[in-house]
């Protein structure tokens, strides 16, 4: 539309809106001189308006009522309720003409007349009232909503404005100024105490806040259409000069990126195009005698979906062939020859992202400038992104690449070491392990030390030694734990002395001279304003040596087939018992390592029970029924139904069984006796232990308990409730027994009458409980566990 | 360089002169978040509204131990390369403007200060050393091996 009719359009709007309020008193009292003017001033303007645009019936309307108006400014005509109603229905007229310029729309013919006859002195009241009738929008009546909505999008179409990337940038950390000023006074509020007064106004604060910092974020992203632009006249160039015919076939260019990652891919996304236009498509002639048509087809696709934007770049050349990779993988000594049989298709092609590696026989002044398909994927990696690759030879060659949506705003999860806190991206977490569940294992083999996750030895480095920083007065193993999966698939855990919070954090580059300690990938503010450091956890891990090269993880790749294979023959968890005996139990009834305090065991019954994550289980293995010790070590057995506790002295490993298992009969719960590392070791018969001592646990189906929907509810919320016996619910159709919910939610759901039908746990954020109860404290983790059980129970009544 | 405005400051008991085109602010210093297994000269980072400043400890910065000198509790804050320090050093004196093109003295300034010094400067208190930021921001090691 032109510019100067949506001014026009703009203007009208406006001078109605402010006018409403008048016309709707003028209507109460219709001798109001002061309301007369200013509607006489609208239908004036736009009159006047009128003249620059050729709108003849706007202007005929506004004109007769102009006229009416101005008699009776004069004095010469006394206005009455007709007048009135006549000069609104001529004013709805121009509200819908203007919607329908707006809209690019043609009004409906005629009527206008009628409209005008009607403003003449001593018009019979009914016939306005008649003539009133077709507007349906009568002044004061609220537009309907799909008015309201097609009026906003007419808006957006036409209102876009070009700024300069500095003001947005000014804008954005302005935001973000405000965002820690309100996190500064939230804390300041939370610390005075309750005051109805403030919270309240403080609130809707944080809401606004919320809403322009999402606006902002928004204004931050732009089509990947820019990055696409480019695109074809590459392709057309690098296919001239290699002398191939290559068709471009760009899709999802209005997919929306954070400008700055926007710069990141296209390094990655050029690579790759110019490899497929070199090494993938065939030249003409070749294509034909293969059957192809002449010309190549090269597409890229970019997707959004969730957090992560998908970019696929396939072309419909030859294909990457396996036996080639392979071949090359091991002339340059990537795996060996013994190793290549058990590799997986998928795991060969993906050899391609390896240091050192490229399979074109000539090097051509496009590809293979020394960098390659190596850097792409740690580009790529760099900025929380992945690539994979998979192919068919003959049919073509298929890139995908995750990304990320910002760079700036990432999901993270502060730590405390050493007084001091760091950040580390949620992406990397793969589960938080309290100190408090010592199923960890922690040991040291020479410098290294170790846990045991998830019946692996996982290496584990200490923060404070990796930073240089001086040791808590935590004991070694008491730390949490938070275990890291890298990109490339390894493993690793990360002692902490504490976790602090979880949320979205405001990444800032940090300046060269810190960034080249390789520790860092950026700063973040706190809360408090106080900057954190955000850990480089790829970084960190390849400085200990905990990124596995290609052979390691091609190596790791067929170590986990074997173990596969292996699983087939007996893998048992060594132990001790009471009576310093050696013993085994299977690996499949162990569930889990369990320690607990004597205050958890109950003798007073017929047979030992111990509680563990709020359920009563029955305890064997203790020397003639003594507690031993203040805290006891436990196997945690389960045969799938029913599940048992067995007591330990130690647990020492988990070992394979490869010696010959010798049955023997004289005690019915020993199943056979092995050779361990030369030592006898008595396997505990499974079958005879749950006949005897197994137990159901009182409801086989775990209840289902709901989170409320936030990342930490998610990551740390949720370990400890799986662990105390319940199910999380997934999806909004599943029934929940027990939910849990944040008590300022929870109030506010309260006020909006939401019932609920089942036991509620509401977390507060603070310690210190106020004098009404019935709140636990988030991080509080035996009242949680006791408010787990109890629900439980009353589920069990019910 | 002449009629230039300087900000003149102390830095390990010399009068330095760093142009004032490049200073953004002098902040009153805030807590400072250490950076552990940074270079010394780094002093760590801290907040100036919601940017993250790395703080330059100056003298440091230029191979001196900053012991015998007092610091200033107010920190200079400069932008370098799309990046923004906050720079501590003995005490922050005044703004003046040069009075002459920096020039050089024969025989130079010390190995510690010529490193970092585009050259001497008249000003209206007195002969300074004009500041190379770039080069003091890069700390001692800058040349050999990075810390």
């Amino acid at each position: 539309m032109d510019e100067l009719l949506a001014d026009f359009v703009a203007e009208t709007r406006e001078m109605l809106e402010a006018s409403e309020g008048e016309i709707i008193a003028w209507e109460a009292d219709p001798a109001d001189r002061a309301r007369l003017d200013t509607i006489f001033r609208f239908v004036h303007t736009v009159k006047g308006n009128c003249g620059f645009f050729d709108f003849p019936r706007l202007a005929g309307l506004s004109h007769a009522a102009e006229d009416a108006l101005a008699d009776c400014r004069s004095g010469r005509r006394d206005p009455d309720a007709a007048l009135v109603t006549a000069v609104l229905a001529i004013i709805d007229r121009i509200v819908q003409m203007v919607d329908a310029i707006e809209a690019g729309e043609e009004f409906p013919e005629g009527g206008d007349d009628e409209l005008i006859a009607s403003l003449k002195v001593g018009q019979d009241d009914e016939l306005v009232e008649h003539l009133a009738q077709p507007t349906p929008k009568a002044a004061g009546t609220a537009p309907t909503k799909a008015d309201a909505a097609k009026k906003s999008e007419a808006a957006v179409a036409q209102r876009s404005i070009r700024l300069p990337v500095d003001l947005l940038d000014r804008v954005m950390s302005g935001v973000s100024d405000m965002v820690l000023a309100r996190n500064d006074l939230a804390h300041r509020l939370r610390q005075a105490g309750t005051q109805p007064t403030i919270d309240g106004p403080f609130e809707r604060l944080t809401t606004i806040l919320a809403d322009v910092r999402d606006a902002i974020t928004r204004m931050r992203m732009q089509r990947i259409e820019t990055l696409f632009g480019a695109l074809p006249r590459l392709v057309r160039d690098l296919s001239s000069e290699l002398g191939k015919q290559v068709m471009v076939d760009l899709e999802g260019g209005d997919v929306e990126l954070d400008r700055e990652m926007i710069e990141m891919v296209r390094d990655p996304i050029t690579h790759i195009i110019r490899n497929a236009i070199d090494h993938g498509i065939e030249t003409p002639s070749d294509r034909l005698a293969k059957g192809k048509r002449e010309i190549g087809l090269l597409s890229i696709a970019a997707r959004q979906s969730g957090n992560t934007i998908s970019i696929v770049i396939s072309d419909d050349g030859r294909g990457l062939v396996e036996s080639r990779i392979a071949e090359k993988a091991i002339a340059t000594g990537l795996i060996k020859e013994s190793e290549r049989a058990s590799m997986s298709r998928e795991k060969t092609l993906q050899l391609i992202f390896e240091p050192g590696f490229s399979t074109a026989e000539s090097v051509s002044s496009v590809s293979g400038r020394g960098v390659g398909l190596d850097v792409v994927r740690d580009n790529l990696e760099r900025v929380g992104g992945s690539i994979k690759v998979t192919s068919t030879e003959g049919v073509g060659t298929l890139f995908t690449l995750q990304i990320p949506l910002t760079l700036s705003i990432i999901a993270g999860l502060t730590v405390e070491v050493g007084d001091q806190r760091f950040a580390i991206p949620q992406s990397y977490v793969e589960e938080i392990i309290h100190s408090s569940a010592k199923a960890l294992d922690f040991t040291r083999v020479g410098e290294t030390a170790l846990v045991t996750f998830r019946g692996a030895r996982v290496p584990c480095l200490m923060l404070n030694d990796v930073l240089g920083l001086p040791a808590g007065d935590i004991a070694l193993g008491d730390h949490t734990m938070v275990m890291l999966r890298l990109a490339s698939g390894d493993l690793f855990a990360l002692a902490v002395d504490q976790i602090h919070s979880h949320g979205d954090v405001v990444v800032k580059p940090l300046a060269p001279a810190i960034m080249k300690s390789g520790m860092y990938a950026g700063s973040t503010l706190l809360d408090d304003g106080q900057p954190v450091l955000l850990l480089d956890v790829t970084n960190v891990a390849s400085q200990y040596g905990l990124v596995s090269d290609a052979r390691n993880r091609v190596l790791k790749a067929n170590h986990e087939t074997e173990t596969a294979k292996a699983s087939d023959a007996c893998r048992a968890m060594l132990f001790t018992d009471f009576d310093a005996r050696r013993r085994a139990v299977r690996l499949e009834l162990v569930q889990r390592i369990e320690t607990a305090p004597a205050t958890a065991i109950d003798l007073s019954g017929s047979a030992p029970r111990a509680v563990i994550d709020g359920v009563i289980l029955p305890l064997v293995g203790l020397p003639n029924g003594q507690i031993p010790a203040e805290k006891i070590r436990i196997l945690r057995l389960t045969d799938g139904n029913s599940d048992l506790l067995q007591a330990v002295r130690d647990v020492n490993d988990a070992v394979e069984l490869t010696d010959k298992l010798k049955p023997v009969n004289d005690d019915p719960l020993i199943e056979a006796v092995t050779l361990v590392d030369g030592e006898t070791v008595a396997l505990l018969d499974g079958h005879e232990l749950f006949a005897r001592y197994g137990e159901v646990p009182e409801s086989v189906k775990k209840p289902v308990c709901r989170l409320p929907d936030t990342d930490w509810a998610r990551t740390i919320l949720g370990p400890l409730v799986t662990s105390a016996g319940y199910d999380i619910a997934e999806s909004e159709e599943r029934q929940e027994d027990v939910s849990i919910w944040f008590d300022d939610e929870y109030e506010a759901a309260l006020a909006l009458e939401v019932e609920f039908d089942n036991p509620v746990i509401r977390l507060r954020d603070i310690p210190d409980a106020p004098d009404d109860a019935g709140t636990v404290y988030r991080y509080d983790r035996d009242g949680l566990v006791e408010a787990l059980r109890q629900a439980r129970a009353a589920g069990g009544r019910k | 360089m002449m009629n230039d405005l300087l900000v003149m400051a102390q830095i390990a008991g010399r009068r330095c002169a760093l142009p004032a085109h490049d200073v953004q602010s002098v902040i009153e210093i805030g807590a400072i978040t250490p950076v552990p297994r940074s270079p010394g000269f780094i002093a760590g980072i801290t907040a100036m509204r919601s940017q993250a400043l790395t703080v330059i400890d100056c003298r440091r910065a230029l191979g001196f131990d900053p012991a015998p000198w007092s610091i200033d509790h107010r920190a200079i804050v400069v932008a370098v390369n799309g990046y923004s320090y906050a720079l501590r050093v003995d005490s922050i004196e005044d703004i003046t403007t040069g009075i002459a093109e920096p020039g050089t003295v024969p025989g130079g300034f010390g190995p510690e200060w010529s490193r970092v010094a585009t050259g001497m400067i008249e000003t209206r208190v007195g002969p300074s050393l004009l500041v190379d930021l770039e080069v003091l921001i890069a700390g001692p090691d800058s040349l050999g091996e990075a810390a």
